[in-house]
């Protein structure tokens, strides 16, 4: 079904572009056939008892964005492909080696430092990159350029997750009093604001606010979800608030994305371009989409990556970017029913931790593209053009999957309590 | 934890819910709005990437066509007939933006307008792009006549059909060739843009409906209209005294005949030979301000005249002549104005009264059509690709100017000034013609006048089929004749273009 959809999709776009059926559609059919196959067949043979969705859903949404990327610029969709490839293959690897979740959790620090080498990465000297765009988030090694952040954001839910199932019990247990309110003891919260902090300044030096801001939303849910205390969740909002206030008054950059969030068209052939054409690619595709291929692409700046969204919205309409959201959101119900119905507490909240990455993250960027929220540059999971990311995703995904297996091999039977999440699509 | 678990799923599904909210606003509620936002692009883009239907005159020649080609658009606009029909279709350009009968009609022309939409579902397997072709009423014989008669002299010809107000000529000369505008190369299009905005002649604009002249003695038609309705005056009385001159109240500046003739009589005697004397002491004295303004105003002056075209100019009469002072010199005058001296002058056509040459037009239609005046128009219908008219110009009365009974006076007298006076050059062999010359002097030294005549024509007993209107601007010299000599020919040959049976009509016409 879904290889049908980015099948017909690639079709479609290519005769709304050149009005000719591609040449390359017999090996175009294969790749994504055979990748799905690959997939689907690691899931079966390594965990055949997980959720059925994961894959597809991704595929879906990973064919979707081939599709689009495919459609802006050819040259690019090559390397999309090679990268779809390296990902399944991540994903499959993943499986493979992670056959149990445990096994991650007596390597949490391991984990975690490799996390905090992976986000320090970009700013060492030589083999860290200049700034791209204004973000020092670029590591080459060789001929290949990549995000360590991304993967260092796995690394960092990896650990979030066992150490705190490790402090649970001291953490929610109140025993330091500031006033009428008690809080647990700063000593035991110490390592994790340390990691917390260390993860926020680098994202600050790097002037990458998207992955900060997900970083933050990362280790708040899971330090509520697994201590359950109303309190982190306000002293975080507040550190957060704090935080946001402190940037956005030394970096001209966010006060810069704050305005334009605000009002882009006072700016709109400088500073708020991008939004104001953002905005009228969704205005144009309308309810229906002026179907694929049939857009004005070229119109935004990183309409490949970042605002990927926006020509879906144009292309696919209102039905389209919904699809999209529904997708997404399919995706984070099958990550926390995995969450909910698994027993093992550093599942559960590595569960909710990688759903929290990829739910937040879809959800950052996609409001960020529809000015809900101001714009911050990160990727859309699975749809937009970039290798770091997208073999990330697959990673989050083998994870999840892996997850979800562990849930039906240790319940067989399910019972009714355990499936009241529901996902309204 | 799973409570904590679920509440997050719901703080998820309410982010991705009211980003559902955001898109359905973004994609449908203020869709339109952003869709036109001026530096949104995309909807003229699609324009430049679509078919656009051709624009024809009623005697079926392709004036507007849009032709595929490979470049920055799918489709060129070009007009084969060059600068001939440019201030009646104007241009259609990515970066100027459009501009006449392509702006006017723009919907019908890219098929937008519900007739085409649903035309598309009714048939939807057509290869031909549902689009309008728009039939112009203009001939192009009569348009190429009034070209070749003005030549490279600045002025314009109006020729308009009184029956239905449909014009058949709409040319000012210098015009432009619309295909240099239009062209998809920027270069060329912003340097032949900006070498017409240098030219001190200003070739875009359409002097035929966009500019305002003196109409000098072809404004005697509304002044005597003007005292027709009145009652105050017939086709024979009163009778003004015979004069060289004539001295308005409150000034001793007098206003004099044409070389220094003497003249005066009844209306039908003065418009023969246009005597100042009589219309300007008619306007003064005998009507005063009121029944000329609105006399004035029921031709039109002072109103937007609702032709299909852009941005028509008003043409102006005075409206204020100040307080009214004391009572006329004879019974049955009006009261005298402080600014009496201004409606005498203004009762010849000149001082602050101005007037389009298609305003003009329409004065001698008003006559030629019994007392009313047609809503002017350029298009004729607007074809489907099957060459069925899908929409047809609502033929409707603008103006009641003045009873039947007092345009036949003046249907006459107009007559009498072809045969008898200074409209002689006018006459065809065979037809009923009437006409009024005018020379709006300049006040410049040597003399120089704009030369005015506006006429009719057409079978005898029948409803005149062409009114006329022709100006050639700052032509030597300040007599009367002026008019008669350098307008009536242009007039003329316009006429007899007119008169004859169109060529080759569309089918479906």
């Amino acid at each position: 079904m879904v290889a049908i959809i980015i099948v017909g999709a690639y079709v479609l776009a290519s005769l709304g572009r050149s009005a000719s059926i591609p040449a390359n559609i017999g090996p175009f059919l294969g790749v994504v056939l055979g990748l799905f196959a690959v997939a689907h067949i690691a899931v079966r043979r390594l965990a055949p008892n997980a959720d059925p969705l994961f894959v597809p859903i991704a595929v879906l949404l990973n064919g979707i964005g081939y599709v689009m990327i495919a459609r802006l610029n050819p040259d690019l969709a090559g390397q999309q492909a090679a990268w779809t490839a390296v990902g399944i293959t991540g994903f499959v690897i993943t499986l493979a080696v992670v056959r149990r979740v445990r096994s991650l959790e007596r390597l949490r620090y391991t984990v975690g430092l490799l996390g905090v080498v992976l986000l320090v990465l970009p700013l060492v000297p030589k083999v860290g990159t200049a700034p791209i765009n204004g973000s020092k988030i670029w590591v080459r090694i060789g001929p290949v350029g990549f995000q360590p952040g991304e993967f260092a954001k796995i690394a960092l839910a990896v650990f979030f997750a066992a150490y705190l199932v490790e402090r649970r019990e001291l953490l929610s247990t109140a025993t330091f009093r500031i006033g009428r309110f008690t809080t647990p003891d700063p000593r035991h919260l110490a390592p994790v604001i340390v990691a917390w902090g260390f993860s926020l300044m680098v994202m600050m030096f790097q002037r990458d606010l998207g992955s900060a801001l997900l970083f933050f939303a990362l280790f708040m849910t899971v330090l509520w979800v697994s201590t359950g205390r109303a309190s982190y969740l306000i002293v975080g909002t507040t550190l957060f608030g704090g935080g946001a206030y402190l940037a956005w008054s030394m970096f001209t950059h966010v006060q810069t994305r704050v305005a334009m969030w605000l009002d882009p068209w006072q700016d709109r052939s400088g500073k708020g371009f991008q939004v104001v054409q953002s905005s009228y690619a969704f205005a144009w595709g309308g309810i229906g989409g002026t179907g694929l291929g049939l857009g004005v692409a070229g119109r935004i700046p990183y309409e490949e990556t970042d605002f990927i969204y926006a020509v879906i919205g144009e292309e696919l309409g209102l039905f389209g970017s919904t699809a999209v959201l529904i997708a997404f959101l399919v995706l984070v119900g099958c990550g926390l029913r995995a969450a909910v119905t698994v027993s093992d507490p550093f599942a559960k909240l590595l569960a909710c931790g990688l759903t929290t990455l990829l739910g937040f993250q879809s959800f950052v960027i996609m409001a960020g593209v529809t000015r809900l929220l101001p714009l911050t540059g990160v990727t859309l999971p699975f749809v937009s053009y970039g290798g770091s990311s997208l073999v990330s995703n697959w990673i989050v995904l083998a994870l999840l999957v892996r997850l979800s297996d562990e849930v039906s091999r240790r319940r067989p039977v399910l019972d009714d309590a355990t499936t009241v999440i529901t996902v309204p699509a | 934890m799973n409570r904590r678990l679920r509440g997050l799923a719901l703080f998820l599904v309410a982010c991705y819910g009211a980003l559902f909210i955001r898109l359905n606003v973004l994609q449908v509620f203020d869709a339109d709005d952003l869709n036109t936002q001026p530096d949104n692009k995309r909807r003229i883009e699609r324009d430049f990437n679509r078919p656009r239907g051709d624009i024809v005159t009623a005697d079926g020649r392709l004036v507007a066509h849009s032709d595929e080609e490979r470049g920055q658009f799918h489709y060129q606009r070009t007009y084969p007939t060059g600068d001939l029909f440019a201030h009646v279709v104007g241009t259609y350009s990515f970066n100027y933006g459009s501009s006449g009968v392509e702006r006017r009609y723009h919907d019908q022309l890219s098929g937008r307008t519900a007739d085409f939409q649903l035309g598309g579902i009714t048939n939807p397997f057509s290869e031909e792009p549902n689009v309008g072709t728009v039939v112009l009423t203009l001939r192009s014989d009569v348009q190429e006549a009034a070209k070749q008669a003005l030549g490279d002299r600045k002025g314009s010809v109006v020729a308009i059909d009184p029956r239905s107000g449909a014009v058949l000529a709409l040319w000012s000369n210098p015009s432009y060739d619309p295909n240099l505008i239009s062209t998809n190369d920027d270069s060329v299009a912003k340097a032949a843009r900006d070498l017409l905005a240098a030219s001190p002649d200003k070739p875009q604009l359409a002097r035929s409906y966009q500019e305002r002249y003196f109409p000098g003695s072809t404004f005697k038609i509304v002044t005597a209209a003007a005292g027709l309705e009145s009652g105050k005056v017939t086709a024979t009385t009163p009778e003004f005294p015979k004069a060289r001159s004539y001295q308005p109240p409150l000034t001793t500046r007098e206003l004099s005949n044409f070389d220094g003739s003497t003249c005066g009589g009844n209306v039908v005697d003065a418009l023969r030979v246009s005597c100042n004397s009589v219309f300007a002491q008619m306007a003064a004295e005998l009507l005063g301000p009121d029944p000329m303004i609105k006399e004035a105003e029921d031709f039109g002056f002072n109103q937007t005249v609702p032709i299909d075209l852009p941005q028509p100019a008003k043409s102006v009469f005075p409206t204020d002549f100040g307080k009214p002072l004391r009572d006329g010199a004879n019974p049955g005058d009006a009261k005298v104005y402080e600014n009496t001296p201004a409606l005498a002058i203004s009762g010849i056509g000149q001082g602050d009264v101005s007037a389009t040459p298609l305003q003009m037009a329409l004065v001698a239609a008003a006559v030629a059509n019994g007392g009313t005046t047609m809503t002017p128009h350029v298009m004729a219908e607007i074809r489907d690709r099957d060459a069925k008219a899908v929409e047809k110009f609502d033929t409707s009365v603008w103006r009641e100017v003045m009873t039947s009974a007092n345009a036949e006076v003046l249907r006459s007298a107009m007559v009498d000034v072809v045969a008898n006076g200074t409209a002689s050059r006018l006459g065809i062999e065979g037809r009923v013609v009437g006409g009024k010359t005018g020379t709006a002097q300049l006040g410049t030294t040597p003399p120089r006048s704009h030369a005015w005549i506006i006429g009719f024509a057409g079978d005898p007993g029948a409803v005149p089929s062409v009114a006329v209107a022709v100006i050639v601007e700052g032509q030597p010299g300040a007599s009367e004749q002026t008019g008669g000599k350098v307008a009536a020919p242009i007039a003329r040959s316009v006429l007899e273009a007119a008169l004859r049976p169109i060529s080759s009509p569309q089918p479906g016409g």
